[in-house]
């Protein structure tokens, strides 16, 4: 039986027509062909799958669909501006080297910028504490956490 | 060292633009129109006869297209000892075997339709133990694997490991000291970020496509060549995409029954199939670093001086073989050429257990080995009262060495490494005082320059330059993140004199991409970075050549720097390098700049007793750490990691340091915190909750060190850099642990509760 | 995947009849973090879940003297509120300790008790600051000690059609100070292998310990409160040998389980450990 939600989606007012079993991951992977946001493993120990709920990182892979219903919610594919341009973290996550196989990149970035929304000036133990949730296999985050700490300096 | 314009710089990652943004595709992200989903039925024992299979619920299901058995599908044999079949009849071996396979419309009812399949099952004893399996009378895994003089059924593989140089024997009686000891070390996994996936598709005329995330395209290609033949599909063509991999470290060394089952069912349903793991599957049904137990020996003179070196190791091999049997062949090199030591034995068994079956896992067998070697290096320093890092320094590697193995050591800065990290740590001041806190080390030898484990260790370039000057580089290297596509385009841009931004490398085609033996022994910088550069040298002579005839000056009198073709004599003599190309393809007999090299290294295969010249150079490393160890939880906590690694030359810092930093994170998770669990054959932790990896809270700040010893053999000086990172961090933190508490655990993971254990015992001495 | 309805009431009255028309077919769900994966790995297989995020006056913390917090108020309200790391800063902490900011940010307390796991990181903090529940039914409301809301792992005392409102919180007498105490095996994203919590009220004249509360995790099938060892130390001076023996009796009275992440032996240990060191930190 399918239902009808309604809720903003990198700043655009979206309403689409959903199964209610489904996750909002499943939603903006599979329906609104988002493929940014990652799976990573469906159960909410790796972060891959993170996105911002009213500002918030919260894991989409966990996240029942219809509980989005009003809500403002921002993927990767909304961090970049219009013309292009990548975010202050993007680039950083670029120039330090914090990128390998990227997969778990577009998570990381989301919980970096929910961080820095709350503390723009963090200091190394909440950058670390920020990211706790997000795995990654191939930096071992030194560099990750770097780039962090320079997007919070610009 | 010679400076230069892109070699050596901090250059961003040429795709991690598309990976910020979200817009990299992965092999999960892809969908091509009509696709289907497969799902794999694994088995519900580890040793039991299939008696019957009813998939009959399953085909009835509305939306599922094809239902596959090991009843109803060719024979394909696949693996190193071709052992393994896509889905298993008869019997299964171990939780992992693939017993029948679903296609379905959407993934959900392929799933369903999984749930449908009735197996019964005749239950055989299992056995998990390989000492247990190498038993006179312990159930055998394959009933028709015939092994040792009399040629009868075995577990244990036909495969010889040993290695024998000068005389063990005499070096133990000319010992001072010897020490002997067991080590364990445990199934641990990949934790790829991205799980496996492929999709499989064949056009009207049965040739097959393959999108997958392999880092071994070219071999891979060949693997499935040979099924088709199998599913007599004789002279039919493979072509391999690779979709952005999501992290491989080994785990896409070897072709997997899931591949070979999307095949099959795109071929029985002439649809695209598409196999995505769960994060599940992935734990169990991929590939970890194997198993072993490791009885070693080593022996000193008074002075510290190495006199032998006599190790035995069983390998739990698992149900089916893949690479992980032949981890040994890796496993020498430290054993017989880490340090000078001039007797060496080394005997290694592999043997079938209902456990799962290894693969290649980043390091190949030396970080196992190396944990027992460094481990031990410590205990005969401490024997000899003797500093283990004067013990170290005693018994380095140098330059112009020929190891046991007959390895040619070349450049090597083993000693500087070694000297690095003491410095930092401050060895001789914090060392020894067994108060809680301690600092440990641990070196490492790996290929540097390729590794000859085929017959070819080659890979193929293929350069092309545009009317505008872009330079197309057709590579066989696989890039799984660690940036060989960055690497291969700094070399390019510095051989050829043009932008970085000028070089495009592409690398994800066979149908385009020239021939490469595989993203494995940390040989991509070495091997393909030389393939590219020598086709850029092609490239650049004849750009020269058409150039000289438009600027009127000869082509040695010539140079390229930044976009620009000039006269080293007459500056007045110049043009920009688009209009050199545009000149070359609009003439009247005009030409084509383009070239291809196909670089293969010179090293060579080991020869029947293992011995060598297995890589052009070899890398070096020491690791040093410096532990605080609480004596109540026994949990350890990092305060110090130092990471020395002989790079060569750092083609590219920034990445080169991630590998380091990458590298010595997995190495401390598989030092203290990671393992795959398996009770009774069954992994009982498939989830990150309880396999753990290292989070951003746990991982220490690690300073990298590079030595540059500029190899006369690498690209611009470089050596492989992608394993080493992991290879000495377990023995280093193990030697860390035992400076601060006087215990020494000899089995990996170093658990709180084996330290604790070890702390209890040592007070009721 | 296994399909369900969603259904999101906009009253507790509307969450009751609900529970009522529907039965053991549906399943109460707070943030969802536990109740998903639950679901995912078949523990639970309900044809509904009735969520409670939409009800009113569920994620409150209020109160001067008895403080409320509605059963849906998450971890990372708990964690960044002023007055919680104020009046109960053990309970705060071990919100901040939860999972991940991810998973704080969606997980509620009430849903951390109701999934009632015996390594409930909330759990011994609570237990020590003698909570209670407000629990909610069509037959009426009723208050209990969070002690007796926990029947074993996965089970309370809630009544199928029953929903946990809020907690609730006395302050606990003058002069108290506490420790909580986490190990795991990583610095985040970890279930305890054992958790403590220990909460003394000290007499600033005489230095006597008059009130000792001690909850542990991880060791029992619920969290529990160990009065053995809160009775070696209440009534008296604190020293060496007493907190040792309070560990000791700790140690004693919880029965541990082995699984994948510690062997009873090691959890029976370690409580002795960490209540000792937990005792030693409120000291100071």
């Amino acid at each position: 039986m399918k239902q009808t939600v309604q809720f903003k989606l990198n700043g655009e007012s979206i309403q689409i027509e959903v199964e209610p079993h489904l996750s909002l991951l499943q939603v903006i992977r599979e329906k609104l062909e988002l493929t940014g946001t990652k799976e990573g493993c469906g159960m909410g120990e790796c972060g891959a799958c993170t996105v911002l709920v009213d500002g918030k990182a919260i894991n989409s892979c966990l996240f029942p669909i219809l509980e989005v219903e009003g809500k403002s919610v921002t993927t990767i594919e909304g961090l970049i501006e219009a013309d292009g341009t990548l975010h202050p973290l993007q680039r950083s996550f670029v120039e330090n080297g914090a990128v390998q196989c990227g997969f778990c990149t577009p998570g990381m970035v989301l919980s970096a910028k929910a961080l820095l929304d709350q503390h723009p000036k963090p200091t190394e133990k909440q950058i670390r504490l920020a990211i706790s949730g997000n795995l990654c296999r191939c930096t071992g985050y030194i560099q990750i956490i770097r780039a962090i700490q320079a997007a919070s300096e610009q | 060292m010679t400076e230069f314009i892109n070699v050596g710089k901090r250059i961003p990652k040429s795709d991690a633009q598309e990976k910020v943004t979200g817009k990299a595709i992965y092999i999960q992200d892809l969908k091509i129109p009509g696709m289907l989903w497969g799902k794999i039925l694994y088995s519900h024992h580890p040793h039991a006869r299939i008696l019957n299979i009813d998939t009959s619920e399953a085909e009835k299901l509305p939306g599922v297209k094809a239902v596959l058995t090991g009843y109803n599908i060719p024979t394909i044999k696949f693996g190193f000892y071709k052992d393994n079949t896509p889905l298993k009849s008869n019997k299964v071996c171990s939780y992992r075997d693939e017993v029948a396979a679903v296609a379905a419309i959407d993934p959900d009812i392929a799933e369903e339709a999984i749930n449908l399949i009735k197996v019964e099952y005749e239950l055989l004893p299992p056995v998990f133990d390989p000492e247990e399996a190498m038993k006179e009378g312990a159930p055998l895994i394959h009933e028709d694997h015939l092994g040792g003089k009399e040629k009868k059924p075995t577990n244990i593989l036909n495969i010889p490991w040993k290695l024998v140089a000068g005389d063990v024997e005499e070096g133990r009686k000319n010992s001072d000291y010897v020490a002997e000891n067991r080590f364990k070390v445990t199934w641990v996994t990949h934790c790829c970020m991205g799980t496996s996936g492929c999709i499989a598709q064949f056009d009207p005329r049965d040739n097959l496509t393959i999108y997958s995330n392999t880092q071994i395209p070219s071999l891979a290609q060949r693997d499935f060549t040979e099924a088709l033949s199998a599913m007599g599909l004789q002279g039919k063509k493979v072509r391999l995409i690779k979709a952005t991999i999501g992290g491989a470290f080994g785990s896409k060394l070897d072709t997997y029954p899931y591949e070979y089952i999307a095949i099959l069912l795109a071929h029985r349903t002439r649809k695209p199939v598409k196999i995505i793991f769960s994060r599940e599957e992935e734990f169990f049904a991929t590939s970890p670093r194997q198993a072993a137990i490791i009885d070693i020996a080593q022996g000193c003179k008074k002075d510290g001086t190495l006199t032998f070196r006599d190790v035995r190791m069983v390998l739990d091999n698992g149900a089916y073989t893949s690479w992980g049997a032949t981890t040994p062949s890796v496993m020498m090199m430290p054993i017989s050429s880490l340090y000078k030591v001039p007797h060496v034995r080394y005997v290694a068994k592999c043997v079938y257990t209902n456990n799962t079956y290894s693969q290649a896992f980043r390091g190949y067998g030396n970080p196992q080995a190396t944990f027992a070697i460094e481990s031990q290096i410590d205990s005969l320093a401490e024997m000899a009262g003797i500093d283990p890092l004067d013990f170290r320094l005693r018994n380095a590697n140098t330059p112009g060495e020929v190891t046991p193995q007959r390895f040619k050591v070349g450049t090597c800065g083993l000693r500087e490494c070694i000297d690095a990290v003491a410095q930092r740590l401050d060895w001789r001041q914090n060392r020894g005082k067994r108060d809680g806190r301690g600092v440990g080390m641990a070196s490492l030898i790996h290929v540097g320059g390729g590794a000859r484990v085929y017959k070819s260790d080659g890979c193929g370039t293929i350069i092309k330059v545009d009317d505008f000057g872009t330079v197309n580089v057709i590579t066989g290297a696989t890039d799984m993140g660690q940036g060989a596509d960055t690497v291969i385009a700094q070399i390019v841009a510095e051989e050829l004199g043009v932008r970085i931004q000028d070089v495009v490398v592409t690398h994800t085609d066979t149908d385009i991409c020239p021939w490469d033996v595989g993203a494995h022994a940390s040989r991509t910088t070495f091997v393909a970075g030389n393939s590219a550069k020598m086709a850029a040298k092609k490239v650049k002579e004849q750009l020269l050549e058409v150039a000289s005839r438009s600027l009127g000056e000869v082509p040695e009198n010539l140079e390229i720097r930044d976009r620009m073709v000039f006269s080293k004599i007459d500056p007045e003599k110049k043009s920009p390098l688009g209009k050199v190309l545009r000149a070359a393809h609009y003439t009247t007999g005009g030409k084509m700049v383009m070239a291809e090299y196909f670089y293969d290294p010179p090293n060579e295969n080991l020869d029947k007793e293992f011995k060598g010249n297995l890589s052009v150079t070899y890398a070096y490393g020491t690791h040093g750490v410096e532990v605080e160890v609480d004596k109540t939880t026994g949990q350890v906590n990092i305060l110090k990691y130092i990471a020395a690694h002989d790079v060569g030359r750092a083609v590219n810092p920034m990445l080169l340091e991630g590998q380091v930093y990458g590298g010595a994170a997995m190495g401390i998770g598989y030092a203290l915190m990671e393992q795959l669990v398996l009770n009774n054959g069954k992994v009982i932790n498939p989830d990150f909750r309880d396999y753990k990896i290292l989070t951003a809270s746990d991982i220490p700040t690690i300073e990298a060190i590079t030595i540059e010893t500029d190899d006369p053999f690498g690209p611009f000086g470089a050596k492989g850099i992608g394993e080493p990172g992991l290879v000495p961090t377990a023995p280093a933190i193990a030697n860390a642990i035992y400076d601060a508490i006087g215990v020494r655990i000899k089995d990996l993971p170093i658990t709180p509760e084996k330290i604790l254990a070890a702390l209890k015992g040592k007070d009721s001495k | 995947m296994k399909k369900f309805d969603y259904l999101k009431p906009q009253s507790l009255e509307e969450v009751l009849s609900l529970l009522n028309q529907f039965g053991t077919k549906a399943k109460l769900i707070g943030g969802g973090t536990d109740a998903i994966v639950m679901q995912r790995q078949n523990k639970i297989s309900p044809d509904l879940f009735i969520s409670l995020r939409g009800i009113p006056g569920l994620d409150h913390i209020e109160g001067n003297g008895l403080l409320k917090i509605g059963a849906m108020v998450t971890h990372r309200a708990i964690e960044q509120s002023p007055l919680i790391r104020e009046r109960f800063p053990l309970l705060s902490e071990a919100s901040g300790l939860l999972g991940s900011v991810q998973i704080r940010n969606v997980a509620t307390l009430g849903g951390n008790l109701c999934t009632a796991s015996p390594s409930a990181e909330t759990a011994p903090p609570l237990l020590v600051y003698e909570a209670e529940v407000h629990l909610i039914s069509q037959k009426g409301e009723r208050r209990i000690p969070l002690e007796s809301f926990f029947l074993g792992p996965g089970e309370t005392a809630l009544e199928q059609k029953e929903v946990l409102k809020e907690i609730l919180l006395q302050p606990p007498p003058p002069n108290s100070r506490g420790a909580y105490l986490k190990l795991g095996r990583r610095k985040a994203m970890d279930l305890a292998v054992v958790n403590v919590a220990v909460l003394l009220t000290l007499n600033p004249k005489t230095g006597i310990c008059e009130r000792a509360r001690i909850a542990l995790g991880a060791v029992a099938p619920t969290p529990i409160r160990v009065r053995e060892a809160e009775n070696i130390i209440e009534g008296n001076q604190l020293n060496d040998e007493l907190i040792r023996k309070a560990g000791e009796m700790a140690k004693h009275t919880c029965s541990p389980i082995s699984d994948i992440r510690a062997s009873s032996e090691y959890r029976r240990e370690m409580v002795g450990v960490l209540v000792e060191k937990a005792i030693r930190q409120s000291l100071t």
